[in-house]
């Protein structure tokens, strides 16, 4: 039974302890004296963190309604908003080291963040039609401007107004499909559209509307054919928000691509054996299609690039194809491959872009050319990308391998040879490409010989992030069991 | 399942067919006497000169979202207002807090000088023209 607003007040504090940030933040922009000073990075650090405290307290056991209906607690939600909000503080900390936005107004900056934040914990917890596209642009809208945020600079437009063009069709798209999916039913509460479709038999238009939801989630995670925003966007958008764009967003597209389908959908059953599909629409076959298409598209294209960054946007396209594998199969052991293996891509893909940050800070480049020789310049920062670039290659004794492993586990034991072979295939290409950027690092002269400083601060911080890169390679069973818990959707 | 969609066949061509018709039958009955002054863009109105691919102020979209600001206060609190009394206290609570956002956001454009048409020079102008 879902909770009435008051009563729901209480098991929404993580959401309200964001806002209550964002509009400190305002005040300190409006009232404080130096727009340049890291105030509001503690602020929203400690906003952030206070958040990541409640969501940890929050009891998701039983799993509530709340608000009349419009968002779910659950372990799911519960899930990614500890993951999102996890994100959220690594790029507040890279943000502050950033020499890019160093100078830029901070206070506006984190607003922008944190709203992103608060969308992705509204999207992961959306239960309702209305609730699920207004969260989706929450996320989306400050997305835009923090991708434009280097106003001086071409690249920075560019990836802003991209960003805007290729988000308003997509979500335009979404939007209809949800339309139809309303005009099908007469609801706009997921569960209840599950249950009105597994009665009726309208095939066609249900197919349609399932595409087009598609659409708008496809563009969120980066999914090809949907992926084409993704590289310029990535290039031109300041570091530490690529680095966000990368983890965050996508994360949380995944939260509601897979509370989407497998709600309205499918039946979970609440035994943890397979859901079953109780609808006439096999959009799992639909899915593994995307799933290999957008991992080779991926991989194929990220093999030429010659800037880190757009090479790790692809590679982060290559990425969500490896996690939809998890989606297709219809099983909670396939949803727990996917939360565990953003677990890991949290860590090593933030950790990459972190180097890349640091590296651009000391040499104004981007360029895998300019790595020559960082293994002597930079050994420090060198040997960290090193473990994050094999560690998302999916090399053992690193955590992207085990991630891999369960994704591929349950794809075997379901059957679907096919994708996994594929898979495996593209993983083989990949390991081409990351280990060109460690052959560059330590097996090229450099141009320039001087060493460069990483403070002491990065250095703790790339520790941190490497530490359960290479931890959840071999330990990795709390984890894992923590994802195993969080895979029951709240179903009502 | 398909023959539920030939209704919309029909639609379509019953659709194409009215588009044809009508400017069939308007093109064999129209007069055709055409003067310089038909066929400019408005027959009776100003005449158009210059292009209209001008870039014009971008003040304008600035004041255009700011306006959003109270178009949204006043789109709800009409509603509220209307049943307010039947709301009591709790609802008086929750307007008050909506408020209170949306006064942030005009605190924020107003301290960055964007309700003023010229804007005020800021005490940082290297956010200004250029980098």
């Amino acid at each position: 039974m879902p909770l009435g607003n008051l009563a729901s007040v209480s098991r929404f504090l993580p959401e309200l302890a964001v806002t209550a940030t964002i509009l400190l933040l305002v005040a300190v922009h409006v009232v404080g004296k130096n727009r340049q000073s890291s105030a509001s990075a503690l602020l929203s650090l400690a906003g952030v963190g206070a958040a990541l405290l409640l969501t940890a307290l929050q009891p998701s056991m039983p799993a509530v309604s709340l608000f009349e209906g419009m968002v779910a607690l659950d372990g799911f939600a519960v899930f990614f908003k500890a993951l999102t909000a996890l994100a959220t503080i690594v790029v507040i900390f890279m943000s502050m080291d950033s020499a890019e936005l160093s100078g830029k107004s901070q206070a506006e900056y984190y607003v922008f963040l944190l709203s992103v934040l608060l969308g992705m914990f509204l999207l992961s917890s959306a239960t309702d039609l209305v609730m699920l596209y207004l969260s989706l642009e929450l996320v989306s809208i400050p997305s835009y401007l923090l991708a434009g945020y280097l106003k001086g600079r071409k690249s920075s437009n560019e990836a802003s107004m991209k960003y805007v063009v290729y988000g308003a069709t997509a979500s335009g798209v979404m939007i209809y499909g949800f339309s139809l999916l309303y005009g099908l039913t007469g609801t706009t509460q997921i569960a209840e559209i599950g249950r009105a479709l597994a009665t009726g038999k309208a095939a066609l238009p249900l197919f349609l509307a399932a595409v087009m939801v598609a659409v708008g989630f496809g563009y969120k995670i980066a999914a090809v054919p949907f992926h084409m925003w993704s590289p310029d966007v990535y290039e031109g958008a300041p570091t530490p928000v690529t680095a966000f764009l990368s983890v965050g967003p996508k994360a949380a597209g995944f939260a509601v691509l897979v509370r989407f389908f497998y709600t309205v959908f499918a039946s979970p059953d609440g035994a943890g054996g397979p859901w079953t599909l109780s609808s006439p629409v096999d959009w799992t076959l639909l899915f593994a299609v995307l799933s290999a298409a957008t991992m080779t598209v991926g991989n194929l294209v990220a093999v030429n690039q010659k800037n880190v960054k757009r090479l790790l946007a692809y590679s982060s396209i290559a990425h969500a194809g490896y996690m939809l594998m998890g989606f297709v199969l219809l099983t909670p052991a396939g949803i727990q491959a996917i939360l565990f293996y953003l677990v890991v891509y949290l860590f090593m893909n933030l950790g990459a872009f972190y180097v890349v940050i640091l590296v651009a800070n000391g040499t104004r480049s981007e360029d895998i050319s300019d790595y020559a020789g960082l293994g002597s310049r930079a050994p420090f920062a060198a040997v960290s990308l090193a473990i994050f670039l094999f560690a998302l290659t999916g090399i053992p004794p690193f955590s992207g391998f085990i991630g891999k492993v369960y994704l591929f586990a349950e794809v075997i034991n379901r059957g679907v040879y096919w994708l996994a072979v594929v898979a495996a295939l593209n993983s083989v290409v990949s390991l081409y490409y990351y280990a060109r950027i460690v052959k560059v690092m330590f097996l090229e002269e450099p141009a320039e010989k001087a060493e460069l400083a990483v403070p002491a601060f990065p250095r703790a911080l790339l520790c941190l992030l490497a530490v359960p890169t290479l931890l959840l390679g071999v330990y990795w069973e709390p984890v894992i069991r923590v994802a195993a818990n969080s895979v029951r959707l709240l179903a009502f | 399942m398909l023959t539920e969609f030939a209704t919309v066949l029909v639609f379509i061509v019953l659709g194409a067919v009215t588009v044809a018709l009508m400017l069939g039958v308007s093109r064999l009955l129209q007069p055709r006497d055409q003067t310089a002054v038909k066929l400019s863009t408005y027959e009776c109105g100003e005449v158009p000169f210059g292009s209209s691919w001008v870039q014009f102020n971008i003040r304008f979209y600035v004041i255009a979202l700011i306006f959003i600001v109270f178009d949204v206060e006043v789109a709800l609190l009409y509603p509220w207002a209307v049943i307010f009394q039947r709301l009591g206290l709790l609802a008086f609570v929750e307007a008050l807090v909506f408020i209170v956002i949306l006064m942030a956001g005009l605190a924020y454009v107003w301290k960055e000088g964007d309700l003023d048409w010229v804007r005020a020079m800021q005490e940082n102008p290297a956010g200004k023209g250029g980098k």
